[in-house]
């Protein structure tokens, strides 16, 4: 302690310097990217005649929730006014399957490819780990063409199929890293215990998975739940998931721009992921290095 | 329990032979040890037993049945691993019970036989903990529950103790031991700790690159090792090995060292009919530190089995009980191993006594026994 007392005089006065320097780029980098967000909900939370007469980054005078409530019950999208509510429940529909099965195969696949290393395992999972790389795009029209075939075209189920084999190849990757890290002694204990491929999948390696669990389930809501691109080509009308009908309801307003119901549902079609990552946020970058650090 | 049988057994992952025909055998009730260093096979062995992996060539019997292409889990074995193993998301009684309730034991009958287990390895108060709780004595105790538990027709240990800090290890390793004596059981151990196949085996199997050594009880592999591996491996600290030369002098067959003056000769005290064929050529004479000492009484005495020699010290290390005592013979650092109260000082010259009675000679090409 002494010898930092010796010349501390200085270096304080230097660091509190720095320190307040450092907080004051952090706190104008929080702010430009949080300024966005305070517009939106000011804006939504606004009458229109207040949008009209006010300027833009003013707070509400008079806070009303009419806007959220006409994006969720009234708002037209495409001809239909019913609100965004009914493709909301189609986004629920679509993501809550998709993230479970994705995330199931991602761990069932992650375990076969670590625990029982068949021949020509590391190819296969080689060629999973091509799939993180192709763009959406390049698979539209094929894609449509199965959907087709298998009679799934413009439907909820098809858009689950297609994010499942869309998400495989992280979930499969992530279970596999994480895999990676836990001792193989661990499968050979249970063999000579006599439990068999699934017993302990099921019994020792799920129960043992939850931070992968949950980074798989975050990314993988977050990616389908944000999806715009499947959604509006391989989901039409009354199945189209909320980020389509938002699309919509933007695009298709006739007479006067109703910008408080536009960012009231853009809103609420952003909470949900928004809510996911502040009830697991943590999980999720516990999860990533876990994976990442020891694979 | 049962015999252990392995005959002609081979394991090759693609062109790279792990094992070459190793041949053990082993009666109901011994305490095999496989040792050797790392990458030696000992641990692939202990897996082709257990039927995590399987044998490219070759037969592998418990008792009468030949198991090659049974399932682990049929094989009535248990295993107890290195790292434990231990299913973290489960309690220890968990842990404990997991084999049986995959076997279908009634629930009566797999509390009684916890409990028995339990209150044999003594970890009763630790049932209903996790194994992240269990500190590592404990994990390994839990281990070796598990394993108990099944009554299994062998038990396997794959370096079971090299986990543990030294004092912890000394013990576990008597407790095994006691464990062994009072279940009888079948015992395959693998090591690379050469003092913990001395204590536990009733006959250890040496190996390197993949090649079973030597196979036999842990006395005669430390008086009469096969070759100079065997020889080198075994016993702490190692055997000395010394170039010399086999002369016969009126009958008598005699080691000679060559060195700066007189070389040294120490006489044979037997001379079995395979050394006559070496007479005047070249051998190593190897010799534990213990069987390398300061003067003995009765050494002079004609007939006896101490011969002397003069040598100067180099560095002394005492150890408490003994002193390894450096010497320099022909350019090569030799250790004896003296009493501490006769322990010289270093730079001074002493007299040493050779037992001739526990010598080895190999022959420099092939490094084999003589």
């Amino acid at each position: 302690m002494a010898d930092i007392q010796t010349y501390s005089h200085d270096a304080g006065w230097k660091h509190t310097v720095l320190r307040g320097l450092l907080y004051l780029v952090l706190i104008l980098f929080a702010a430009y990217y949080l300024f966005p967000l305070i517009v939106m909900i000011a804006t939504s939370l606004k009458s229109l005649d207040e949008i009209r007469e006010g300027s833009l980054i003013s707070l509400p005078r008079v806070v009303t929730f009419d806007a959220w409530n006409y994006a969720w019950n009234e708002a037209c999208v495409g001809v239909e006014c019913t609100g965004i509510k009914i493709y909301f429940w189609n986004s629920v529909k679509m993501a809550i399957p998709a993230v479970l099965i994705s995330t199931f195969l991602g761990a069932i696949n992650g375990y076969a490819l670590t625990k029982w290393r068949f021949k020509g395992a590391n190819i296969v999972f080689a060629l999973l780990l091509f799939g993180c790389f192709i763009p959406f795009q390049v698979v539209l029209l094929p894609m449509s063409q199965v959907l087709g075939k298998l009679g799934l075209a413009s439907s909820t189920p098809g858009l689950v199929l297609v994010h499942v084999v869309y998400g495989l190849c992280f979930t499969t990757l992530f279970f596999r890293n994480y895999y990676v890290s836990i001792p193989d002694e661990l499968v050979k204990a249970a063999t000579i215990d006599g439990a068999g491929f699934f017993t302990i999948f099921w019994r020792i390696i799920l129960p043992i998975s939850t931070p992968i669990i949950v980074v798989s389930v975050i990314w993988q809501f977050t990616q389908i739940w944000n999806d715009f691109l499947f959604g509006a080509s391989f989901a039409s009308g009354d199945n189209a998931p909320m980020t389509v009908a938002l699309n919509n309801i933007v695009n298709t307003t006739t007479g006067v721009k109703q910008y408080n119901v536009d960012m009231a549902a853009a809103l609420l079609t952003g909470l949900p992921t928004l809510l996911v990552y502040v009830l697991a946020g943590k999980y999720f970058v516990r999860g990533l290095t876990a994976g990442s650090v020891k694979g | 329990m049962a015999s252990l049988t392995l005959d002609k057994v081979r394991k090759a992952f693609g062109p790279v032979e792990v094992l070459k025909e190793i041949n053990l055998a082993i009666d109901d009730g011994e305490f095999l040890v496989l040792v050797g260093p790392s990458g030696c096979g000992k641990s692939t062995l202990l897996n082709l037993i257990a039927g995590l992996e399987s044998a490219t060539d070759g037969e592998i019997r418990i008792g009468d049945r030949v198991i090659n292409d049974v399932h682990p889990k049929d094989r009535n074995i248990a295993m107890v691993f290195q790292s434990y193993a231990l299913y973290p998301n489960m309690t220890v009684r968990k842990n404990i019970t997991f084999g049986l309730e995959i076997r279908g034991v009634s629930n009566q009958e797999r509390d009684k036989a916890v409990a028995d287990v339990a209150k044999l390895l003594q970890i009763e108060a630790l049932l209903d903990r996790k194994p992240s709780q269990l500190s590592g004595g404990q994990r390994q105790r839990v281990a070796m529950g598990r394993a108990l538990v099944r009554d299994p027709d062998i038990f396997l240990f794959d370096e079971p103790l090299s986990n543990l800090d030294a004092k912890l290890r000394v013990d576990m390793r008597t407790e095994i031991k006691k464990l062994h004596q009072r279940l009888g059981s079948t015992i395959v151990y693998v090591t690379h700790d050469q003092i913990e196949a001395m204590t536990l085996a009733s006959r250890i199997a040496v190996m390197k690159d993949g090649i079973l050594q030597q196979f036999d009880t842990p006395q005669n592999i430390y008086e009469r090792p096969n070759n100079m591996f065997v020889a080198g491996f075994i016993g702490s600290p190692s055997m000395n090995f010394i170039n010399a030369t086999l002369s016969e002098d009126n009958g008598k067959l005699a080691v000679t060292i060559p060195r700066d003056g007189d070389p040294i000769v120490l006489p044979l005290f037997e001379a079995p009919e395979s050394y006559h064929g070496y007479v005047g050529k070249d051998v190593v004479f190897g010799i534990r530190p213990e069987a390398l000492t300061h003067k003995r009484t009765g050494s002079d005495e004609p007939g006896s089995q101490y011969v002397n020699f003069e040598s100067k010290v180099e560095v002394i290390e005492p150890t408490g009980a003994d002193t390894m005592t450096v010497i320099e013979i022909a350019g090569k650092e030799i250790v004896a191993r003296v009493r501490p109260d006769r322990q010289p000082t270093p730079g001074e010259s002493m007299t040493f006594s050779a037992d001739m009675s526990q010598i080895s000679l190999f022959d420099p090409d092939t490094e084999l026994r003589i």
